[in-house]
């Protein structure tokens, strides 16, 4: 109240004279001197504007002023009256005065409308349209104020003026412009104006990304993944190309992969060309610490006779930026090679195209492109930026090894990958493309597809890619092909044969001659031959001459148009450009007893510029389209881990981590306090992040010191256990600081997972008699518990928790282990909801009061003081109401159950009909529960969600 | 590259129910050597009065919904398919029908042989080279359900 008041007067003072000044205590005695008049007489000068600080001054000892009421001792003059005065300075400080009355007297003293001057009953609607319905007293100020307004509001408008009308703006050329002065941050990919006018788009590691539509299509997506075909726009993965010696290339990879986690870039079937493999890429020679991140890989099929192999490896973007130098200091590639001229071709700044120039002749025979050129000689040149707009064009994307002879390359954006997921993902690549026509043209042309017609072989290796995209025709479902099939292609333009309404692609298997069904079984069981895995995508030079000759969507219409027979389809003439694509299989799930090949599918690649072009027509055979969000849902219903999301041990994992962390408090922070989850009373002690380097540490004290009383296997011994530990660990922390601790690890060793794996099931069920091998050799005991942990210090293992009974698991779920009630409980009756944790106790939250309340009772002395400080009600307090301060706790023995991980990932997965949870476990804790569970229940755990006290019954499953 | 059918993996179960629902497991062979992965049995086109039984849904949800295309979907006759495990279910949805119905339903039962595919996806990689499939048989059965022509 009284800081309003302070600001009130503040405003009032500002308008003053500087020789008045209102009566307060400490100035009374230079204005004594100043005036050289009687203080009273100021002081009805003082009085004069209705004094706010008046009632302030009651409460000062020395009255000046009006006061209210009666007061005892006379309150008011000041009886004492000077001896003389001095005419002049008495005249002139009555002058100022005088004038000083009148100013104020004259404005306004409200801050806005001069309809506020007037008394509530006096005020009419729409007065300030209507000037004549105020009292004429005040029409002069209201009008010179309208005016005003009207003249701040055409200057405030005449501001985007400036820029040009709206037909301007939306002009071809200009509004390219505009585009590309709109992608010089973030790298739109060739579908971005597509999928802006369509879904939610986001700007992540530097492109514009659709997260989803803005139609509701969950289920409908889902049904498309399972059933039908979804299609996603992968190219802002990032393409990296190796060229060199393949032994030589062979020895810098090699440094960065382990055998012991799955094939790596030197198995035989990814070395041929013939599959798509995928490897964690790890620092050179640090398995099994220090991950970068996954990668998909392809070799370039062999030429004969020559020596040199090409590979692409395809990452993330937020991997890239580790990648790329640690690919760099294994291939010893650190010489930079200038950027040739092409790529410069498709700049925006660039010139007019000058492959253009040498061959002006046939320049001219083309209409378009003599459009073109002429269009380039007039005005400034708008060409759609392709490839990467970000990047500058100086920057080097080629590095060089001396050494070696590696080279390095930096495909960014110049190939696009359009993903289909789902059984019917080729029926639709069937009708969408169509393998190329030849053009036996004897001229000379600048297209690349004529020069190969003249090559027999070129041709019989079209001719035999060709057959086999014939006979895959045939086949109902993705699932049935070789997992990570490779294909090479040459198709029309596909834009040739869009239908003109959208039909929907259905597999067309009963027209099959008896030849076919032969040929697609030695398919199926042998896989694409190996010659029909070439694809002139490889070739850059091929790229480029693609990239360039696109017909654009405008000389299509015309052609079209000019059509005989109007909506005829147009025939693929040699003027038109042929495409050469990479068709890449995508395995679906792999892992795990159910749902076999789920989410197969194809990759598409394309050069680039084409992106559009082979857009449309995929959607028109009614597709669903999908973004972000979906391909999170797919690898989750493959079970498997998503990129940066289930990578924490990554640096790009825990950069994201940081990131969901802050915004997940961020959106913690926005509700009402009132409205918000007290974490701290469901005794969850990390919400919004989890602690694994915390996890494994705690774990693996507890593991150490427990090992002579684990016979015990007395749940609350453990816990008072881990107590005592917990001291010590946080006593630890703070020594262990300066020293660098070990980091936790994924489990990523395959025969360490399948022999966990086996552990984790019930000896009875079926899995166990199936993997005789490793499981038979080595039962669970103690002896071979403490060798497996032996090895696996500090790691924790990839997990998928399917519940048993209903209820939805959230990202950061804890998972914990069952005591020896609960599964007598769950035993008895297996649909049983699952044990209570009582609740906890906030003790912050009376600390956050009586903060709070110190910080009230604090305020008021300090604004009498100093009125403007006082404002700010936030102090820096690192308390949040609900959640644990830093440093944590215990993580493991803070709730009733023992922690053992948390969720990543949950949701209610429509593919098995149950929630299903994807997360991270800690494998000596993993071991410790197993050891201690009876083997009928073997790998049954509890979760239970952030915000819930309900713990419930889950199955662990460990799939390889 | 395709192995003879290996006797030894009689013992395993079957969990290829059906043409529509199978699964694909990670199956240790020799456990140094190979990882097996199924792959889908081969699908057809597939009719309205098509049913293809799996193990996965339940039993009660697959007869009400055979008995829903023969009562009230208008269709004279349905065709029940079962592939390994699933035959013995196939079988007994078809039996079960056929009781339900106070004999008005007929049953023709054929049996046929289908063509299935693993890989064999080598260990370690580097050594064993190629990755193999083979192709290995097993039961299907094809129960026609109807009622006859009054004539």
């Amino acid at each position: 109240m009284s800081a309003a008041k302070a600001k009130r007067r503040e405003k009032k003072m500002r308008n003053q004279p500087a020789n008045v000044q209102y009566p307060s205590p400490p100035q009374v005695e230079s204005r004594a001197e100043n005036g050289g008049g009687g203080e009273g007489l100021h002081l009805t000068g003082g009085q004069s504007d209705a004094d706010p600080s008046s009632k302030k001054e009651g409460s000062a000892p020395v009255r000046h002023g009006w006061v209210r009421g009666y007061h005892k001792d006379g309150g008011g003059y000041n009886t004492e009256m000077p001896n003389h005065i001095t005419a002049g300075a008495f005249a002139r400080a009555r002058a100022a005065e005088v004038s000083a009355m009148l100013k104020a007297a004259t404005k306004t003293t409200c801050s806005s409308h001069v309809f506020q001057v007037l008394p509530k009953h006096m005020r009419r609607r729409a007065m300030s349209h209507n000037t004549k319905r105020l009292p004429r007293r005040l029409r002069d100020v209201a009008n010179r104020m309208k005016e005003k307004n009207l003249l701040a509001g055409l200057k405030k408008r005449k501001e985007p003026v400036k820029s040009k009308s709206r037909k301007a703006r939306r002009r071809h050329g200009n509004l390219l412009l505009e585009f590309n002065r709109r992608q010089r941050k973030n790298i739109w990919l060739e579908t971005h104006i597509w999928h802006a006018k369509r879904f939610h788009m986001v700007k992540k590691w530097g492109y514009c990304l659709g997260v989803r539509p803005t139609y509701k299509c969950y289920r409908p997506c889902y049904r498309a993944m399972s059933s039908h075909c979804l299609l996603q726009d992968l190219s802002y993965y990032c393409c990296i190309e190796l060229k060199g010696e393949e032994d030589k290339l062979l020895a810098a990879l090699t440094q960065l992969t382990c055998k012991e986690a799955g094939p790596t870039f030197s198995a035989a079937m990814f070395l041929s060309g013939a599959r798509q493999g995928s490897v964690t890429v790890y620092r050179a020679g640090r398995y099994p610490s220090d991950p970068l991140g996954p990668v998909t890989f392809l070799w370039r099929p062999q030429t004969p006779g020559l020596t040199h192999r090409q590979l692409w490896i395809w990452a993330h973007p937020a991997l890239k930026q580790d990648l790329l130098p640690e690919l760099q200091s294994a291939c010893q590639c650190s010489e930079a090679v200038a950027p040739p001229v092409e790529p410069e071709v498709s700049r925006a700044e660039a010139d007019p195209t000058p492959r253009a120039e040498p061959n002006p002749d046939n320049e001219l025979k083309a209409g378009a492109k003599r459009k073109r050129r002429c269009k380039d000689g007039s005005e400034p040149p708008a060409k759609r930026i392709l490839g990467d707009g970000t990047r500058l064009p100086t920057s080097p994307v080629t590095w060089r090894s001396s050494s070696t002879g590696l080279v390095i390359n930096d495909l960014t954006m110049e190939i696009i990958r359009y993903r289909l997921i789902g059984p019917q993902s080729h029926s639709v690549l069937a009708e969408t493309l169509e393998a190329a026509t030849v053009c036996d043209e004897l001229k000379f042309s600048p297209l690349w597809w004529p020069e190969h017609c003249k090559d027999q072989s070129n041709m019989n290796l079209h001719q035999q890619q060709t057959d086999v995209f014939n006979v895959l025709k045939g086949i109902y479902s993705t699932g049935e092909l070789p997992p990570g099939t490779v294909l090479g292609l040459t198709v029309d333009d596909p834009r040739l044969t869009l239908p003109r309404q959208k039909v929907k692609a259905v597999p067309c298997v009963n027209q099959d001659p008896v030849g076919d069904e032969e040929k697609r079984n030695q398919l199926m069981l042998q896989g694409v031959p190996l010659q029909c895995c070439q694809s002139f995508l490889w070739e850059r030079s091929v790229r480029d001459n693609v990239t360039d000759n696109k017909i654009s969507e405008q000389e299509l219409n015309r052609m079209r148009s000019e059509l005989l027979v109007p909506g005829s389809r147009l025939g693929p003439g040699p003027q038109q450009g042929r495409v050469p694509v990479l068709l890449v299989h995508q395995p679906g799930k792999q892992v795990g007893d159910e749902l076999g090949s789920w989410g197969a599918g194809w990759d598409l690649l394309l050069p680039k510029g084409w992106g559009m072009a082979f857009w449309v027509p995929l959607v028109y055979r009614e597709v669903r389209v999908s973004g972000l969000h979906m391909s999170l849902k797919h690898s989750q219903n493959k079970a498997a881990p998503h990129f940066p999301h289930d990578y924490p041990d990554c640096p790009a994992g825990s950069r994201f981590q940081e990131e969901q962390e802050a915004e997940f408090l961020d959106t913690f922070r926005r509700r009402p306090p009132a409205k918000r989850t007290n974490y701290i009373k469901h005794g969850c002690l990390a919400p919004f992040r989890c602690p694994w380097q915390q996890l494994a540490e705690e774990w693996e004290l507890l593991v150490t010191d427990g090992g002579a009383d684990r016979k015990g296997g007395v749940q609350t011994q453990m816990t008072r256990k881990s107590h005592e530990v917990i001291e010590e660990v946080t006593s630890q922390q703070n020594v262990a600081a300066a020293s660098p601790p070990s980091c936790f690890t994924v489990l990523r060793n395959r025969r360490s997972l399948r022999l966990l794996s086996s552990w984790c099931r019930p000896p009875t069920c079926r899995g166990q008699r199936r993997g005789r091998g490793a499981a038979a050799a080595l039962p669970l005991s103690d002896s071979a518990v403490t060798s497996f942990h032996a090895t696996h210090k500090m790691s924790v293992v990839w997990v998928r928790l399917t519940l048993l009974s209903k209820g939805k698991p959230e990202a950061h779920a804890m998972v914990c282990a069952p005591t020896a009630e609960d599964l007598k409980l769950f035993g008895k009756s297996p649909e049983n909801c699952g044990p209570q944790e009582p609740p906890h106790k906030d003790h912050y939250k009376s600390r956050i009061n009586r903060k709070k309340k110190s910080f009230k009772t604090a305020t008021p002395s300090q604004e009498s003081d100093d009125p403007t400080a006082s404002t700010d009600p936030h102090s820096p307090s690192d308390l949040l109401q609900g959640l644990w301060p830093d440093p944590l706790p215990s993580v493991v023995s803070h709730c009733s159950r023992v922690t053992l991980g948390w969720v990543t990932q949950g949701d209610f997965s429509l593919a098995v009909g149950r929630g299903e949870a994807l997360g991270f476990v800690s494998v000596s804790g993993l071991l410790h529960t197993l050891l201690k569970q009876p083997p009928e229940l073997r790998g049954t755990l509890l979760l239970r969600n952030p915000t819930s006290l309900h713990y419930r019954f889950v199955r662990l499953n460990i799939d390889v | 590259m395709t192995e003879p059918r290996n006797p030894g993996m009689s013992s395993v179960p079957q969990s290829n129910p059906s043409h529509t629902e199978s699964s694909s497991q990670a199956v240790e062979m020799d456990p140094v050597e190979y990882t097996l992965r199924k792959r889908l049995p081969r699908k057809l086109p597939k009719r309205r009065n098509d049913v293809y039984v799996n193990m996965k849904t339940d039993f009660r949800a697959q007869l009400a919904r055979c008995q829903k295309l023969l009562d009230g979907g208008g269709h004279r006759e349905i065709c029940v398919h079962g592939l390994g495990l699933a035959i013995n279910r196939a079988i007994n949805i078809a039996l079960q029908l056929q009781a339900s119905s106070q004999g008005a339903l007929q049953l023709a039962a054929n049996t046929s042989t289908v063509e299935l595919i693993d890989d064999l996806e080598p260990e370690d990689p580097d050594e064993a080279g190629e990755p193999m499939t083979r192709t290995r048989n097993n039961s299907a059965i094809h129960i026609k359900v109807f009622y006859p022509d009054p004539q």
